[in-house]
């Protein structure tokens, strides 16, 4: 099969059942779930807490072994280590080995994906431009805010050049400049090639990047497919003027209500309050 | 641009390598070389209380105290380092991020573990090299003190007393005395890994293992026992045979005593207890892989 025609992730009939132990009871963390990634897409995994995502993007990385079903990664079953050579992965709240400064944390994650040398150097040099901690390349980690973190953190997921990237709530705990810049970091990802899964409660972020999106509800996929159709109402349409004279709002009203057409809503859009902190706080690009 | 990624080996000693590194660094930033400072001090202190005893007594109550201090030291090291290094990598979500790579499970558990026995042993041959110099010291002086006072001595008489000082102060059966403590070591660090691969928190792997090391010291009477009694109740046989086949006989390494009573060391028995050491370093770490094999993070 050509590379292209490969799921970046297909995941087939996965359950995954956790026994308490002491008792006979037994939860399920995802019940018969079954998605494809396309390669190059932005995949965004949605749920309340306890959805089962994080035990999904779990066992996507060979973290934890599923009760049943299979996962694979462009072809390869993801309990094969070689599988992850093509993964990136930045948890949630990742703390990183605080003692190590962002150049020798590259290092670390460089030389474990078998990078080393000159070519190291070089890659740690572009991803810290990348993310632009160029400037704090020789400060620890320890004395890095949480958004430096974050970068840090998608520095590191990159080393070894993978094709999909798994992001658990990437902007979590971020302010809205950090959090802007690290979405557009994924938009910019996804111009390189790379497919992104991203597991996030902000939904507008989410509705902002990725392409598609799967809704998860006590384990089970309860809602999938593309961003614009789920979330589109077919029914209605928006039309956003700009300079229109109150002369040609009549003249459309007149026209609607001539019509079996309704007018639901007639009102100025307004701008985001992210857009709105962002000027304030002089952010904004 | 996306360039292909150097080509995957199933097991890698430079991974293994780089995991170590960092595990030893990790260590030496947390400053726990301090302890090394209270060595020093526990060495120079003993040499300047014990100038009023004779030089025999001198040298043997250096090495008694130099050698238990070493063996404490050491030990204390093992169980504190390894009980915090991978409890601390599941809690801050450092070890998702490792093993997302492609980094197989036992390369993680191994490179852990040579970080720790990289530190143990630099550990020991700085305390060995502090210990030396403080011997070697002592002897000088002692020699000084004695060419004064026998300065009128005859010939044969000053030299047979410099021969007795240096049979008292350094002798080649310390080396076996200084291997024997890092291979206890060694052991418990490997057994501390095994307890933390399982265990809900640091303090009770430390706790267990300071229980271990008390019923490793008394393994010995279990295992003769079990072994050398006829007919014992069913369910003391199989207590007895537990506790001689799941602890260490930390006994075995306890040669320092004889060391510093100034036993010679035979090479049968110092070649046992070496590979009875690596042996149950080996056994603790292959069961603490089984089981991190299968752990779900």
């Amino acid at each position: 099969m050509a590379d292209s025609l490969v799921p970046a992730i297909s995941i087939r009939n996965l359950t995954k059942v956790y026994p308490i132990p002491f008792k006979r009871e037994r939860v399920v963390a995802v019940r018969n779930l079954s998605l494809h990634v396309e390669p190059g897409q932005v995949y965004g995994l949605l749920g309340p807490n306890g959805s089962g995502k994080s035990t999904t993007m779990k066992i996507i990385l060979g973290l934890v072994s599923p009760t049943e079903g299979t996962t694979t990664i462009f072809g390869r079953d993801s309990s094969e280590v070689e599988s992850r050579e093509q993964v990136g992965f930045l948890p949630e709240n990742p703390y990183f080995y605080k003692f190590l400064t962002g150049e020798e944390t590259l290092f670390f994650y460089g030389k474990i994906c078998g990078l080393r040398g000159a070519k190291l150097r070089e890659r740690t040099r572009e991803l810290l431009a990348l993310v632009g901690l160029e400037g704090a390349r020789d400060r620890r980690l320890g004395g890095y805010s949480k958004g430096m973190l974050q970068r840090i953190g998608l520095a590191q997921a990159l080393v070894q050049e993978p094709r999909l990237l798994v992001l658990d709530e990437p902007t979590a705990g971020v302010d809205p400049a950090g959090s802007r810049e690290i979405r557009d970091l994924i938009l910019n990802f996804k111009t390189r090639g790379i497919t992104v899964m991203l597991c996030s409660h902000l939904l507008e972020q989410v509705q902002e990047i990725c392409d598609r999106i799967g809704i998860l509800h006590q384990g089970k996929l309860v809602r999938e497919g593309r961003l614009e159709e789920l979330i589109s109402i077919e029914n209605q349409t928006e039309l956003i003027l700009e300079n229109a004279s109150p002369d040609l709002l009549r003249q459309i009203g007149a026209l609607v209500s001539g019509s079996d057409a309704k007018l639901i809503a007639q009102h100025q859009p307004q701008r985001t309050l992210e857009r709105f902190f962002l000027e304030v706080t002089g952010k904004e690009k | 641009m996306i360039t292909t990624p150097p080509k995957h080996r199933a097991f890698s000693p430079w991974r293994i390598h780089a995991i170590a590194s960092n595990a030893l660094l990790e260590l030496a930033r947390l400053k726990v070389f301090y302890f090394l400072l209270l060595f020093a001090l526990l060495i120079i202190g003993s040499s300047a209380f014990m100038m009023e005893f004779p030089f025999h007594e001198q040298f043997q109550v250096l090495k008694d105290l130099s050698l238990g201090a070493m063996s404490i030291f050491t030990w204390l090291l093992a169980v504190l380092a390894t009980a915090m290094i991978l409890p601390k990598d599941i809690e801050d979500r450092t070890l998702y991020t490792i093993l997302a790579k492609p980094v197989p499970r036992v390369e993680y558990l191994l490179g852990k573990l040579l970080g720790v026995l990289w530190l143990l042993l630099l550990s020991t041959v700085l305390m060995s090299a502090m210990f030396a110099l403080a011997l070697a010291t002592k002897e000088h002086l002692v020699v000084a003190q004695t060419m004064r006072e026998m300065a009128h001595a005859p010939q044969e008489q000053l030299q047979a007393a410099l021969r007795d000082v240096h049979e008292h102060a350094f002798t080649s059966s310390l080396v076996p005395g200084v291997l024997s403590i890092y291979l206890k070591a060694a052991i418990f660090a490997s057994l501390t890994l095994l307890l933390s691969t399982f265990a809900t928190s640091s303090i009770f792997t430390i706790i267990v293992s300071f229980v271990i090391y008390f019923i490793g010291h008394v393994q010995h009477i279990a295992r003769e026992e079990w072994l050398g009694s006829a007919h014992p109740m069913a369910m003391k046989k199989v207590f007895l045979a537990l506790v001689a086949l799941l602890f260490p006989d930390l006994q075995l390494f306890n040669l320092v005593d004889d060391i510093v009573a100034g036993n010679a060391i035979q090479m049968a028995l110092f070649v046992k207890t070496v590979g009875l050491g690596c042996a149950y370093t080996f056994v603790y770490a292959f069961v603490a892989y089984v089981i991190f094999a299968y752990k779900e993070l």
